[in-house]
């Protein structure tokens, strides 16, 4: 994500560190690069110049000028200034104090609200609440069975009344029905609307009004061009909005609406929608995202990530079958699906430093490979799992029969697995696994 | 439906757009004091719209090379003229009209990111040529996302065409497949393909669409057109050349179907994907009801920017 913004910045620092020092035509080489870099990622064109100016004034600034080393201190003012535009400070969900929590999500058509909403469900249920949707999409064909069927999925549960009740009173009818059940948060959904659609602004003016909800969050696409800050502007406005959700980041569009919305509407991005699944959602970190921009890597977000897949007691665990040599294919499984849980391995890459130097981020990977093995190894009994040695022909052709692949497939993953095996022999692994 | 309503849906549809940009270059031709202004105001203005900064340079190039000392204050009208004639220019493009003949299957596969309105559009491009007399049959090829199906039919109701059985999660080639086998047995000159959301850098995703194209090539039989269109919502930012680039490069994309366009976006991005990439705008798309989707003409569109 955002790999365009930070080439371009790369290219940038580049040429001024062979240069050594900074002269008043490379200030103005750089501002001027900066300056097309952040429009074609979509920064609001009054944010860009209100930015550029800023940054101006800082490189003309002596000490800078004067430095030894102007590469490093751009980086790290660039980088500053990316940060305090976007918000300080990480921004959380604010949880009433009696309980329950009432959610508004809000937004333009085919922001990703329905889908957003069930992954904020989720999250917040991994945290501990108890979180119930709300249906009051009744205009969208079809809108209600849509979060129904996601919902499902992850087994969270769904209010909806259909499509003839009013918004308002759907969500007064939800508050009803949970008031002697075990929920204490409520996520709304509602449909998505123009912001110059007076009618429907006043399905949702109504809600706020009527409802109250403590969080009211605004659905931007991370694709979004200059108009996004004035549709923003209006639905923050209208319904005093608390927190952005920038969705679809996993695609390659530079963001700048984050930039831009924070910069312009003091409302801060509180999370970010990552890919399709329900996990695949991330609260925002400004640094990161700063980082992110230059291209110095989501390092931070991929320990997080690796933490929350692996306990302490597991990786000891682990280690201690690496050292004993009984390291089988029931544990190679686990670590199969626990690597499914940190992301896709495109998403994984996204997030190392130097990705995109390297090239690594043009790389093409299939997930479905992973799969693959998955359903080899799902396809084998638990005693051909832990002794391998005992999978004849037979039970190869079975093994392949079972997981729909060939048993040339069958047999390249056992050979695999068998050199890995001597691999961690050989090499008596002293630290933690999977942090070799 | 007469043309007049057509013109008076489209123009409603470009109100807000138009009157923004309108009233942003009349009144910086008429407030400019002099010409770094001028171009400093285009400029905003032109990015604002989306237009793109390749676009934008080449249009600025122009008025800088213009001797304004020449030109009276009140020469609006002529750089208005010029500044349309420019955008007009881009636009162009030989096979901008999507054919359809009577006398053989027509495809359409419809593609694009998340959210950008394929399946709304699908619908309203059903209910448009279902009035043109094409015997159609609706294909719902988004297996994916909860309810698409659903939300398509939905559509195939109100139109009153014909929809194609489908479960979720089935294999998205297989149900274009049967569409296929389907049209040719009951004898269909239109077939119009609704396919799941996906973001153009997600190379499994993009692969599944060339399967389907692939699958089309190879059952369409001897008298078929195929025509691959791609929705660009209107909100879109500068990713849409991006987005379009991966499409075409996908598969090869035939023309833009431009939606959202009721909103204060302005949809400049697709001059910047047509002067990139040569893809023409086809059709434009706004609102919530089954007619408001029209053939993209140029200078009714510039006209309606600027006029």
């Amino acid at each position: 994500m955002f790999t365009d913004l930070s080439d371009k910045f790369k290219a940038i620092f580049k040429r001024i560190k062979n240069k050594g020092k900074l002269n008043e035509s490379d200030i103005k080489k750089c501002l001027y690069e900066i300056r097309i870099a952040l429009l074609e990622a979509d920064v609001n064109y009054k944010v860009v110049k209100e930015f550029v100016n800023e940054l101006q004034t800082q490189m003309a600034n002596e000490k800078i000028s004067e430095s030894l080393s102007p590469s490093q201190q751009i980086i790290k003012m660039v980088h500053q200034e990316i940060t305090r535009a976007l918000g300080a400070k990480k921004s959380e969900i604010t949880m009433s104090p009696k309980p329950p929590t009432i959610i508004m999500m809000v937004g333009l058509q085919g922001t990703g609200k329905t889908t957003t909403a069930v992954k904020l469900a989720n999250y917040l249920n991994n945290k501990g609440h108890r979180s119930m949707l709300v249906a009051t999409d009744i205009h969208r064909p079809a809108a209600i069975e849509q979060l129904k069927i996601f919902a499902e999925k992850s087994k969270l549960p769904v209010f909806s009344m259909g499509t003839r009740e009013k918004a308002v009173n759907i969500v007064k009818a939800a508050i009803k029905y949970i008031s002697n059940k075990d929920f204490d948060i409520l996520i709304v959904d509602t449909a998505g609307r123009l912001h110059i659609d007076e009618k429907l602004m006043e399905e949702l003016e109504e809600i706020n009004r009527e409802i109250l909800p403590q969080e009211k969050l605004l659905l931007i696409d991370a694709m979004a061009g200059q108009d996004a800050v004035n549709s923003a502007r209006v639905f923050c406005e209208k319904l005093d909005v608390n927190g952005i959700i920038l969705s679809k980041i996993d695609g390659d569009a530079r963001g700048g609406a984050a930039l831009s919305l924070r910069k312009v509407l003091d409302v801060p991005v509180k999370f970010v929608g990552t890919g399709e699944k329900v996990e695949n959602i991330d609260i925002f970190y400004p640094e990161r995202m700063a980082s992110r921009i230059l291209g110095m890597g989501d390092v931070l977000t991929l320990i997080e990530k690796v933490e929350s897949a692996y306990d302490a007691k597991e990786i000891s665990r682990m280690n201690e079958k690496i050292k004993t040599n009984d390291f089988d294919l029931n544990d190679f499984y686990l670590q199969i699906k626990k690597m499914e849980n940190i992301g896709s391995v495109e998403q994984i890459i996204g997030m190392i430093p130097g990705a995109s130097r390297l090239n690594l981020n043009k790389m093409q990977y299939d997930d479905r490979e992973l799969k693959k093995i998955e359903a080899i190894i799902g396809s084998m009994t638990i005693e051909e799992r832990s002794n391998p040695n005992i999978i004849n022909g037979s039970r190869r052709k079975r093994i392949a029969k079972g997981s729909g692949s060939q048993t040339s497939s069958v047999n390249r993953l056992l050979n695999q697995f068998s050199q890995i095996k001597n691999m961690m022999k050989k090499r008596k692994f002293t630290k933690n696994f999977p942090f070799q | 439906m007469k043309i007049t309503n057509i013109f008076s849906n489209f123009r409603k549809g470009l109100l807000k757009s138009r009157e923004n940009f309108k009233g942003k270059i009349e009144s910086l031709i008429k407030k400019s004091k002099d010409k770094e202004m001028f171009l400093d105001q285009l400029e905003e203005t032109l990015i604002l719209s989306d237009i793109g900064i390749s676009a934008t340079a080449k249009i600025i190039d122009y008025f800088e090379k213009i001797n304004f000392k020449e030109y009276s204050k009140n020469d609006f009208a002529y750089f208005k003229e010029q500044l349309k004639k420019m955008l007009i220019e881009i636009l162009n493009h030989s096979s901008s009209k999507i054919a359809i003949e009577k006398s053989r299957l027509n495809i359409i596969m419809i593609v694009g990111v998340n959210g950008s309105g394929k399946t709304s559009a699908a619908g309203k491009m059903a209910y448009k040529y279902k009035n043109e007399n094409n015997n159609l049959l609706l294909v719902p090829a988004d297996t994916f996302r909860a309810a698409a199906i659903k939300q398509l039919n939905v559509f195939a109701n109100r139109a009153g065409v014909e929809m194609m059985k489908s479960t979720e999660r089935a294999d998205p080639a297989s149900v274009v497949y049967d569409g296929i086998h389907a049209a040719r047995a009951r004898n269909k000159n239109l077939l119009i393909i609704d396919t799941a959301g996906r973001l153009h850098n997600k190379i499994n995703l993009m692969n599944e669409l060339k399967k389907i194209k692939k699958v089309i090539q190879n059952e369409a039989g001897e008298n078929y057109s195929l025509e691959i269109l791609q929705t660009i919502d209107a909100t879109m930012g500068q990713n849409g050349i991006s987005q379009a680039k991966s499409f075409n490069e996908t598969l090869g994309v035939n023309g833009i179907i431009l939606t959202k366009m009721d909103g204060t976006a302005k949809g400049g991005i697709v001059i910047a994907i047509k002067k990139e990439l040569n893809i023409p705008v086809k059709l434009i798309s706004f609102g919530e009801q089954l007619n408001n989707l029209h053939h993209f003409e140029n200078d009714k569109f510039v006209n309606a920017l600027l006029d």
